[in-house]
C-alpha cells in the first residue's frame, strides 16, 4: 500500500455537531509511505477513532477512506485480518495486552503470527527497553509505561507499510520516548514504511515531516 | 498459548451436561432403531410366500346365512368398491376347484389317501421365485403350497394318534404325493404329482399356480361360476385404522395371523415413540452445546476482538472451539456405540429364540454418524458467526 487518503471524513457523533477548523476532518488528507506524520489533538477530538477507522475496527464514520485509491468500505472481514498481518501495524491507546499472559508471550503472539523477528532480536528490544527483567511477568501485573513498551515492541513484530501508533508514549519518561523512538524509526526506515503517531501532549520523539492538527 | 486464551471461561459441567444427553439422546434413537431392525424380523420374516402388505378378507360365515342359503361369495360390485379405496393398491381374487381331489401320501409302507380342494390367487400375490411356482400345461407335477396349520393338525392331532409319523416341513417336501383328479360324477380322472412348496402361516388354504386352476377347472369343472369367497388385497399400509374400519363396517374378517400385523404395529408405534423422545433429548443436547459454546465464545468476546486486532484469522481463532464441539460430540456418539452394543449383546439372544433374524449394525451406526455431522456442523456454523461478530467490538 502506497498511501492513505481519508476524503472529508468525519465521525457520525460530529456531524450534527459545531467542530473547530481541522487539518483532518471534513479535510482532503494524505499519508504516504516514507513519511512521518504527527496528528496533534486535544482530549477528545477523535484520534483514537481516527486510527480505529484507518484500521478497520470501526465504521462510524461519514466521508470516504481510501488505501490507494480503492474505499476501504469494501474490504472483506479477511482481507481487513490479512492487512493486519501484512501491511497495517497499529499500537492502539489502550494497548490491548493480555493481563494473564507474560509480557514476552504477549510479544510471541503476534511474532509468531508473522515470523518477523528472531527471538533474539526480540530479547534485545526488551533490553534495550529496559524491561528485560519483566519479561516473564503477567502484563496485567506490569505498570502502564511498562505495558507502553511491551505494546511498542509487539506493533512493530511484522511487515507494515504504515504504522499507527495511539499515544505510544503517554507513559515514558523522555530517555525511554527516545530508546522507543530509535526502535520504532529504525524498523520503519528498514520497511520503508510511514508513521502516524498521535499525542495529546507527551509526543513520541521522531523527525516528523508533516504535523496535523485535528 | 492461543487455546490457553480462547479455552478461558470453558466450563467442564457444562461441557459433560452435553456428553451426558447427548449420549442418552443418540443411545435412545439408535437403540430404538437397532431394536426395531433386529425385533421387526420375528414378524416380517416368518411367512416368505405372502408379503406383509397382503390381507385376506372374507365373509363371516354366520348361522343366519348357513340357515338362509346365502352365499359368502363377494360380489362384483363390493370388489370394485375395495379397489376404489384409497388403501387399496390391487385386489387379487380367490379362485376355487369345481373338481374332486383325493391325494394320497406315501409314508413308508402305508399310504394315506385323503379328499383335498385346492385354490389359487393370481400368481404376482405369491412370493415364491417363478421357477418353484410354475405348471407348465400338459405336465403331470405341481407345486403346491401349504397353511402351516394343516401339517401341525396332522403332526400333533392326527399321526399321534393314528400311530403315524410326524413329518417335518422338509420330509413333506421330499414324499412324493399323488393327486387324483377327477369331475364332479367321475366321468374324467387325471393322475398327477404334488410337490410342496412351502408351508405358509398366514394362507390358511392350498394353494395351486392359478394357470393350473384354470385349466383344471376347465377340464374337469362343472361350469357354473362362483362368487369368490376370499379376496387377497395388497394395501398400502396393514396397519391402517381406516381398513381396519371398512371391513368392520362390512362385517368381514381378516384371515391369518392377526396377531403378528398387530404385534409389528404396536411394535413400530412404541419404537416411533421412544425414537422421538431420543430424537427430542438430542435436539435438547444440541442447543445446550450451542449454547454453552455461544456463552464461553461471549464471555471470551474481548480476547476474540483482540486476536482479530492482532490480524489472527478467523477460522484459527474458531478452531479451539470447534474442536470441543467435535470432540464432545464424537464422544458422546463413541459412547452410545459402546451402549447400543451391550444392550443388543443382552437382547439378541431372545430374539434369535423368537425366531427373529438380527440386522447388521451399520445402517444404525450410519444414521447416528449423520446425526452427529449434523450436531457438528449446527456449531461450526454457530462459531463462525460469533468469530465474525467480535470483529467490531
Amino acid at each position: 500500500m502506497k498511501e492513505i487518503n481519508l476524503q472529508n471524513t468525519l465521525p457520525q457523533v460530529f456531524v450534527s455537531e459545531h467542530i473547530p477548523a481541522s487539518d483532518v476532518w471534513n479535510a482532503e488528507v494524505t499519508f504516504s509511505r516514507g513519511t512521518i506524520c504527527l496528528v496533534e489533538a486535544e482530549s477528545g477530538g477523535g484520534k483514537s477513532s481516527m486510527c480505529s477507522y484507518i484500521f478497520g475496527a470501526r465504521r462510524d464514520y461519514v466521508g470516504k477512506i481510501l488505501f490507494d485509491r480503492r474505499d476501504v468500505a469494501d474490504i472483506s472481514m479477511d482481507e481487513w485480518l490479512k492487512l493486519r498481518r501484512t501491511s497495517l501495524a497499529y499500537l492502539p491507546q489502550e494497548m490491548s495486552l493480555f493481563p494473564q499472559l507474560s509480557a514476552w508471550e504477549n510479544v510471541q503472539l503476534k511474532n509468531r503470527l508473522t515470523s518477523h523477528f528472531s527471538d533474539r532480536q526480540l530479547a534485545d528490544f526488551f533490553e534495550r527497553l529496559g524491561i528485560a527483567s519483566r519479561c516473564d511477568y503477567p502484563a496485567g501485573r506490569l505498570s502502564i509505561g511498562q505495558q507502553q513498551r511491551v505494546a511498542i515492541i509487539r506493533s512493530i513484530c511484522q511487515p507494515f507499510d504504515f504504522l499507527l501508533l495511539d499515544e505510544p508514549v503517554s507513559h515514558l519518561d523522555p530517555n525511554n520516548n527516545e530508546i522507543a523512538a530509535g526502535i520504532i524509526l529504525e524498523e520503519a526506515k528498514k520497511q520503508g514504511a510511514g508513521i502516524i503517531a498521535t499525542s495529546v501532549g507527551n509526543k513520541i520523539a521522531l523527525p516528523y515531516d508533516k504535523i496535523l492538527k485535528l | 498459548m492461543i487455546r490457553k486464551l480462547l479455552r478461558r471461561n470453558t466450563s467442564p459441567a457444562r461441557v459433560v451436561g452435553f456428553v451426558l444427553s447427548n449420549f442418552i439422546g443418540l443411545t435412545i434413537v439408535l437403540g430404538a432403531l437397532q431394536f426395531y431392525r433386529d425385533a421387526g424380523s420375528i414378524w416380517t420374516s416368518e411367512d416368505s410366500f405372502v408379503k406383509s402388505d397382503y390381507l385376506i378378507i372374507n365373509k363371516r360365515v354366520t348361522t343366519s346365512n348357513t340357515l338362509g342359503g346365502a352365499t359368502s361369495g363377494f360380489t362384483d360390485e363390493e370388489i370394485a368398491d375395495i379397489k376404489g379405496q384409497p388403501w387399496c393398491r390391487k385386489v387379487g381374487l380367490f379362485t376355487s376347484c369345481k373338481f374332486r381331489v383325493y391325494a394320497g401320501l406315501q409314508s413308508g409302507d402305508r399310504t394315506m389317501t385323503t379328499s383335498l380342494f385346492f385354490e389359487s390367487i393370481p400368481d404376482e400375490f405369491v412370493d415364491v421365485p417363478r421357477q418353484q411356482w410354475e405348471y407348465r400345461s400338459g405336465s403331470n407335477e405341481v407345486p403346491i403350497i401349504m397353511a402351516k396349520d394343516y401339517l401341525t393338525l396332522y403332526n400333533f392331532g392326527f399321526a399321534s394318534s393314528a400311530g403315524l409319523p410326524q413329518l417335518s416341513e422338509g420330509l413333506m417336501g421330499s414324499i412324493p404325493m399323488t393327486l387324483r383328479l377327477s369331475s364332479e360324477h367321475g366321468e374324467q380322472v387325471l393322475n398327477m404329482h404334488g410337490r410342496v412348496a412351502g408351508f405358509s402361516n398366514r394362507l390358511n388354504t392350498i394353494l395351486v399356480p392359478q394357470q393350473f386352476m384354470d385349466e383344471m377347472n376347465r377340464t374337469l369343472g362343472s361350469g357354473v361360476t362362483r362368487q369368490p369367497s376370499r379376496l387377497i388385497i395388497d394395501v398400502s399400509s396393514p396397519g391402517d385404522v381406516a381398513i381396519t374400519q371398512y371391513l368392520e363396517s362390512h362385517d368381514w374378517e381378516v384371515a391369518g395371523d392377526k396377531s403378528a400385523s398387530s404385534a409389528s404395529f404396536l411394535l413400530r408405534v412404541i419404537v416411533g415413540i421412544v425414537a422421538g423422545v431420543g430424537g427430542l433429548i438430542t435436539l435438547l443436547s444440541l442447543f445446550i452445546l450451542i449454547l454453552s459454546i455461544s456463552l464461553i465464545m461471549e464471555k471470551n468476546r474481548d480476547i476474540l476482538h483482540s486476536l482479530l486486532m492482532l490480524g489472527y484469522d478467523a477460522g484459527g481463532v474458531g478452531r479451539p472451539y470447534i474442536m470441543l464441539a467435535v470432540t464432545a460430540s464424537v464422544v458422546a456418539y463413541l459412547l452410545s456405540v459402546v451402549a447400543i452394543l451391550a444392550m443388543r449383546a443382552y437382547y439378541l439372544t431372545p430374539i434369535e429364540g423368537l425366531g427373529g433374524v438380527p440386522t447388521g449394525l451399520a445402517g444404525t451406526l450410519l444414521i447416528g454418524l449423520v446425526l452427529t455431522g449434523v450436531i457438528i456442523l449446527l456449531n461450526v456454523v454457530t462459531v463462525r458467526r460469533r468469530v465474525r461478530a467480535s470483529f467490531y467490538k
